[in-house]
């Protein structure tokens, strides 16, 4: 669950980034989060993740408060979240298995698990077949399900996908989503910042307009998927 | 933290090691340099605080006792000398062996002389030697105090000047290590920031999957340690083998063993062992700090 209180956020240079903004996603929702680039968006996320700290008001996380958080809860907190950037973020000189099994090492998991919890992660996401390649040697899509693997393998209470089909081509793209709407049917919250209003459209569900730090737009629509169906 | 994860850290830092090995390698080389520079200049600060207490050692203070002091007197003067915490030797010279040893030392020629003289002129004394040469002039001020104390016969002069190096040396070395200690500190933390640098994107991942502050820190503590072990036993190596050479050549020159007096020179077996646990633990602790220091100055974990 994430809540904001009459959040407010603004930089040490005086730039108002959110502003009084109030919002609550409850647990399993799926929603998508739109808005121009400069209306917020990284500045939400980022407040999320308690990279920053609102000046405003209260940030609820999965049942932190990060307005009061200690700092060294951190890591706690961020053990309950899964996080997906656009340019993927893999180590380079790991394999597709070792890429995964690092979110696990680094919260000092269990061998044993690791060895039970990746394979089964990997095959998830379709990638069994390439579990000993590079990231180098995957298309843009397949290193954005390792990444979406990575995100899912501690599983988290919620998924944060930050514009991740953003470097993969438009059928790709679909796939990726498809993928997070699967995860989402599975009962983890997915929160996804995206561009593409193409995938908006497509998949509907909630939609959350940011503009100049404040909600501008939050409703549910139906999706060309639907009527597809 | 389990056995497993400490494992996969100890091995990711030697990894660290490799990945970054140009770094590495250029840190290993300024610490080695550095470490070898502070073990140097304490060595040579030993053996210049050793050399001056030989020479200390060798000086003598004469304390003339007066003409006619009776034996009991004499006596009790010597155990007066005794007492006092700065003199650890005290040997009678009567005037009887003054004069032999006068006699012994003078030409037939002048031994001629002196035959006219019927009556030995020369005074009882004690030779005594001071153990610390920093408060000689208080000593001799006791000493004069004392009864059947006619004078006290001291090298002032020479004592003030070998304290006056002592000074100076302890400070110049106190100074040389002080910065070179700094300049380690300094060439860590560059070395620990090209690390983090380096592997800024696996740090990323690791917070943002909610990694612990001691995970991301172990393998760059790992790999700190390493470097300094490493140097350090390169820098006690080179000392080593520059220490015995430096020691072989004034051994071999009498000319040398006179001036400097080789007999106060440390001979480095007798400290090649607290030798090597300073370097370790100079290296360890040098490169284990500055390594935690700077991590979190540069991680911001």
């Amino acid at each position: 669950m994430v809540e904001f209180r009459n959040v407010s956020y603004t930089y040490p240079t005086g730039q108002h980034a959110i502003n009084r903004l109030n919002l609550k996603i409850d647990d399993s929702e799926f929603v998508f989060i739109v808005g121009a680039n400069g209306a917020g968006k990284s500045t939400l996320i980022k407040l999320i993740l308690r990279e920053l700290r609102a000046t405003e008001g209260e940030v609820i996380v999965n049942g932190f408060n990060l307005s009061t958080m200690k700092k060294r809860k951190i890591p706690k907190l961020r053990r309950t979240i899964g996080v997906v950037f656009q340019d993927f973020r893999l180590i380079p000189n790991m394999t597709v298995y070792d890429n995964v099994a690092f979110a696990l090492r680094a919260i000092d998991a269990p061998t044993k698990y690791i060895r039970t919890r990746v394979p089964y992660v990997i095959q998830l996401v379709g990638l069994t077949s390439k579990a000993k390649s590079y990231p180098n040697d995957l298309s843009g899509g397949e290193q954005q399900r390792v990444a979406l693997a990575r995100a899912l393998v501690n599983d988290p209470q919620l998924i944060i996908a930050d514009e991740p089909t953003g470097n993969v081509d438009p059928a790709r793209s679909f796939e990726i989503v498809d993928l997070l709407k699967a995860i989402n049917a599975c009962g983890t919250t997915v929160l996804m910042v995206t561009h593409e209003h193409s995938l908006v459209k497509y998949f509907g569900g909630r939609i959350i307009n940011i503009n100049s730090g404040t909600i501008a737009f939050d409703e549910f629509i139906g999706g060309e998927n639907e009527s597809e169906n | 933290m389990r056995i497993s994860s400490f494992k996969y850290l100890v091995k990711q830092g030697f990894a660290g090691i490799w990945f970054n090995r140009i770094n590495s390698f250029a840190s290993l080389c300024v610490i080695t340099i550095s470490l070898m520079m502070v073990g140097i200049s304490v060595l040579l600060s030993m053996n210049i605080n050793s050399m001056i207490g030989s020479i200390e050692s060798r000086n003598e203070v004469i304390v003339v006792i007066e003409d006619g002091t009776p034996e009991n007197n004499v006596t009790l003067l010597g155990e007066q000398l005794k007492s006092n915490p700065n003199i650890f030797e005290v040997n009678f010279y009567s005037k009887d062996d003054a004069w032999k040893g006068m006699i012994e030392k003078m030409s037939e020629e002048e031994v001629e002389n002196l035959k006219y003289i019927t009556t030995n002129p020369l005074p009882d004394c004690y030779r005594i030697r001071v153990s610390d040469i920093d408060k000689l002039s208080d000593t001799v001020a006791e000493i004069d105090k004392l009864e059947s104390v006619d004078t006290v016969q001291s090298p002032d002069d020479f004592a003030s000047i070998l304290v006056g190096i002592r000074n100076v040396s302890t400070l110049l070395f106190s100074a040389v290590t002080l910065s070179l200690i700094v300049v380690c500190f300094v060439i860590i933390s560059n070395s620990t920031r090209a690390s983090v640098y380096a592997r800024r994107r696996e740090i990323n991942i690791m917070r943002y999957v909610g990694a612990s502050k001691s995970f991301i820190e172990i393998p760059f503590f790992v790999e700190g340690l390493v470097i300094g072990i490493i140097s350090a036993g390169i820098a006690y190596g080179i000392t080593w083998f520059a220490y015995r050479e430096v020691y072989s050549v004034f051994s071999a020159d009498v000319s040398m063993l006179h001036i400097f007096g080789l007999t106060a020179l440390i001979p480095f077996d007798t400290i090649a062992v607290p030798t090597a646990i300073a370097y370790a633990v100079c290296g360890v602790i040098l490169s284990a700090i500055g390594t935690v220091v700077s991590t979190r100055k540069h991680l911001n974990v």
